[in-house]
């Protein structure tokens, strides 16, 4: 006979602006593929939802305190835990969540001393490389949204809504998996009724330049772009992160209406071995509580004393991007992790997962910790 | 009863050497169906039908006709409309139909009792194409813009030093793949190349079409432009977005790249018209046309004004420059349809089945009807 697999379900511990639930009908799924789920007490509240939303759709979930949740077969949840809540799990139980093996070496060691199994959500991917849980898309419309929201506001005369003034000029550092996606809410504002209100209107639209390293690294070119620049955007995933690929002095020479805008989050840490900077060189780092800032915001005197701060712009960054819309963003997780839990769930747990098997096995295979190789 | 596939060649233009890989057709056995290749399917990309069989009993060689009598068809482009005849009744088509611009195939499908499935019409719940290869469509045909502009400055310097500079319109997934491989001047080796030379490479402006409808605004970004590439999707298809009297505001030098393809079609209503004007339609066979090249007076009609010209990269089908690394492509996208096509049959895709099923079903003609 075939044991149910429970499921422990907590909440995001981080932010107070981080509201991130899995819905009411995905939780259902769950279910209805056989597993038994324990929801954390208040789950889905911050986006509103109550206890009796869930049991509507799924009468056998249980809610609990947070560390119950984590003494489950499976625990599932999009950010990755507090360490000691990592510590709270059974070992051979299977945590599921956004790891990013690659760069978090020493989460890789904690969860294999704790003998946990995990799957990363970030590593979930198909045979072309293409991740099935994702949502760049999300990252750079969020992202765009809230620099044009900055931009309109500061937008010298003859304002950002009149029809008298120049294309809004972007310029786009890196043209990868986010950046793409970039290019469309760029030229649209990051918001599709702004800018068709505003073409109808006859208001000139956005222009996006879009930039790679081999370029960037050329300081006149750059000085040229960047001095016609009203909205910059960092959308690179930078070979060496310890180098800015915009110093901060070269910040000097964009417009003091200009918005910097951070969609890569890399973090600064000055003491790490290897040295981390973000790509723009003295912007602060936001998140989902915070993540406009104009150039006099107390959040620069935060940014580390290593990185300089001289040159300042209105600055947009948050860690989570697609939080600032989270009900509509954990649909789409929802929508694409629904198959993965299924096939772990119909085969009765990850350990019959086989990696060289079906579609989604193969996928979930190439997530998973347990066959993970940080030299591959 | 097992399923049998038939695989007819593509009977297109000499440069179309596209064929599903040998992998592929035994991925399709192990799967439980018996495959009938027509006799010389992959030649022209140099595989033999033992290449293909791999001493396997359930693969087997077969003339044109019979590859077509088969309960599943499988071909990348469509047959020509007379072949469909040679179909079984209630067999399963499966190939890029384009449902929505081809009323008159659907029509005729209809007509025969044949079951088609649309490759181009396969979507998953958010109307994302699961067998597509948009990136291959941009690449390759920025791969071939870059290589013509690198004879005319070796190493892609410019005269004047600075990075080269590529106008795209549109924003859609070709026009964002585009951006991806512009930046990277259209092949990765050559781009690493040119970094480690210190070449100042190049960077990409695009523009949407609030911007591409005015020639004034315009102006300043054709008159800077090497590269122009068309990545529209147009909402009028019966107007360009760069009429032809525009193109004169481009450099001498300056290469068209078309990677929307939209044919010259006068005699519907209302017409269709290319999105640059003036410029020839390319196949696999040619696609890089000089300006003075005779193929432009045969491909373009004679009432579209095509005095203007610039030396233009165009293609039908882009993803088959590189056929090969192609097939393997579209072999990875396939494999869990056809597994749960041969599990569910045709007639038993549901609508709201798994993940794979529902894609499926989107895709069938009495879905489409």
């Amino acid at each position: 006979m075939n044991q149910t697999l429970t499921i422990g379900l907590p909440r995001i511990h981080a932010e107070a602006g981080e509201k991130r639930d899995f819905l009411p009908e995905f939780v259902a799924g769950l279910e209805k593929n056989g597993a038994q789920v324990i929801l954390e007490y208040g789950y889905g509240s911050g986006m509103g939802f109550s206890e009796s939303d869930y049991l509507s759709l799924a009468p056998s979930v249980v809610f609990a305190p947070c560390p119950e949740t984590f003494r489950q077969d499976y625990v599932l949840v999009t950010r990755c835990p507090r360490d000691e809540d990592l510590c709270i799990m059974r070992p051979n139980a299977c945590l599921i969540s956004m790891l990013h093996f690659p760069t978090r070496p020493q989460r890789v060691n904690l969860l294999r001393s704790l003998e946990i199994e995990a799957i990363s959500l970030d590593s979930i991917k198909d045979d072309n490389g293409r991740r099935l849980v994702e949502n760049l898309q999300a990252v750079a419309w969020n992202g765009i949204e809230a620099a044009f929201e900055t931009l309109r506001s500061v937008f010298p005369s003859p304002g950002f809504e009149s029809p008298d003034r120049r294309p809004i000029r972007i310029t786009l550092l890196g043209a990868g998996a986010v950046g793409i996606h970039v290019l469309r809410a760029a030229i649209c504002y990051g918001n599709y009724a702004l800018w068709h209100e505003l073409a109808s209107r006859g208001v000139p639209g956005a222009l996006v330049t879009a930039l790679e390293y081999d370029t960037t690294r050329i300081k006149w070119i750059m000085m040229s772009i960047l001095s016609e620049t009203d909205v910059l955007v960092d959308a690179t995933q930078r070979l060496d992160p310890g180098l800015p690929v915009i110093p901060n002095e070269w910040i000097a020479v964009m417009p003091q209406h200009a918005v910097l805008l951070d969609l890569s989050v890399d973090p600064y840490a000055c003491d790490g071995d290897p040295v981390y900077v973000k790509g723009i060189e003295g912007i602060p780092q936001g998140n989902l509580d915070q993540y406009m800032f104009a150039p006099d915001d107390p959040a620069y005197e935060a940014v580390p004393s290593c990185v300089p701060t001289t040159h300042r712009r209105y600055a947009v960054s948050c860690y989570s991007w697609p939080g600032v819309h989270p009900k509509e963003c954990m649909e789409i997780y929802g929508s694409q992790i629904r198959p993965i839990m299924r096939n772990i769930i119909e085969r009765g747990g990850i350990q019959n997962i086989k990696p060289n098997g079906r579609y989604f096995e193969r996928a979930i295979g190439r997530a998973m910790l347990s066959r993970w190789n940080a030299d591959v | 009863m097992t399923t049998t596939i038939g695989f007819p060649r593509l009977m297109k233009e000499a440069g179309e050497r596209r064929v599903f890989l040998p992998d592929f057709i035994q991925f399709l056995t192990q799967e439980g169906a018996e495959v009938y290749l027509e006799e010389g399917y992959g030649s022209r990309s140099g595989f033999t039908f033992d290449e293909y069989r791999r001493a396997n009993p359930a693969i087997h060689m077969c003339s044109r006709d019979e590859a077509f009598q088969k309960d599943i068809v499988i071909v990348l482009r469509s047959p020509r409309f007379e072949e469909f005849e040679t179909l079984k009744r209630s067999c399963c088509l499966i190939s890029m139909l384009h449902y929505p611009t081809r009323p008159r195939r659907i029509q005729r499908l209809k007509e025969l009792g044949i079951n088609a499935i649309s490759l181009d019409s396969i979507i998953d719940d958010k109307n994302m194409r699961l067998v597509e290869n948009m990136k291959a469509v941009a690449w390759n045909g920025i791969e071939v813009a870059f290589s013509l502009l690198e004879k005319r400055w070796p190493n892609l310097s410019k005269p004047d030093g600075s990075p080269i500079q590529v106008l795209i319109l549109g924003t859609g997934m070709v026009g964002k793949h585009a951006v991806d491989a512009a930046t990277k001047l259209g092949n990765i080796e050559r781009n690493n190349d040119h970094i480690k030379a210190g070449g100042p490479g190049s960077f990409s402006v695009v523009l949407g079409r609030n911007m591409t409808s005015s020639k004034m605004a315009m102006e300043k970004f054709l008159r800077q432009a090497d590269i122009l590439v068309d990545a529209t999707q147009r909402r009028d298809s019966s107007k360009p977005v760069i009429p032809n009297d525009w193109i004169a505001l481009l450099p001498e030098h300056a290469i068209i790249t078309d990677l929307s393809v939209d044919p010259y079609t006068l005699e519907t209503t209302p017409p269709v018209v290319r999105g640059i004007e003036g410029i020839p339609q390319g196949n696999l066979s040619q696609y890089f046309f000089e300006p003075e090249d005779p193929a432009w007076n045969a491909t373009v009609p004679a009432s579209i004004p095509s005095e203007n010209r610039r030396t233009t990269v165009t293609c039908y089908s882009w993803p088959g420059i590189h056929p090969e690394a192609s097939m393997l492509h579209y072999a990875q996208q396939l494999e869990p349809l056809m597994s749960t096509l041969l599990k569910n049959g045709y007639t038993g895709l549901a609508r709201d089945g798994d993940y794979f099923e529902r894609a499926l079903y989107r895709a069938t003609l009495q879905a489409w009807c």
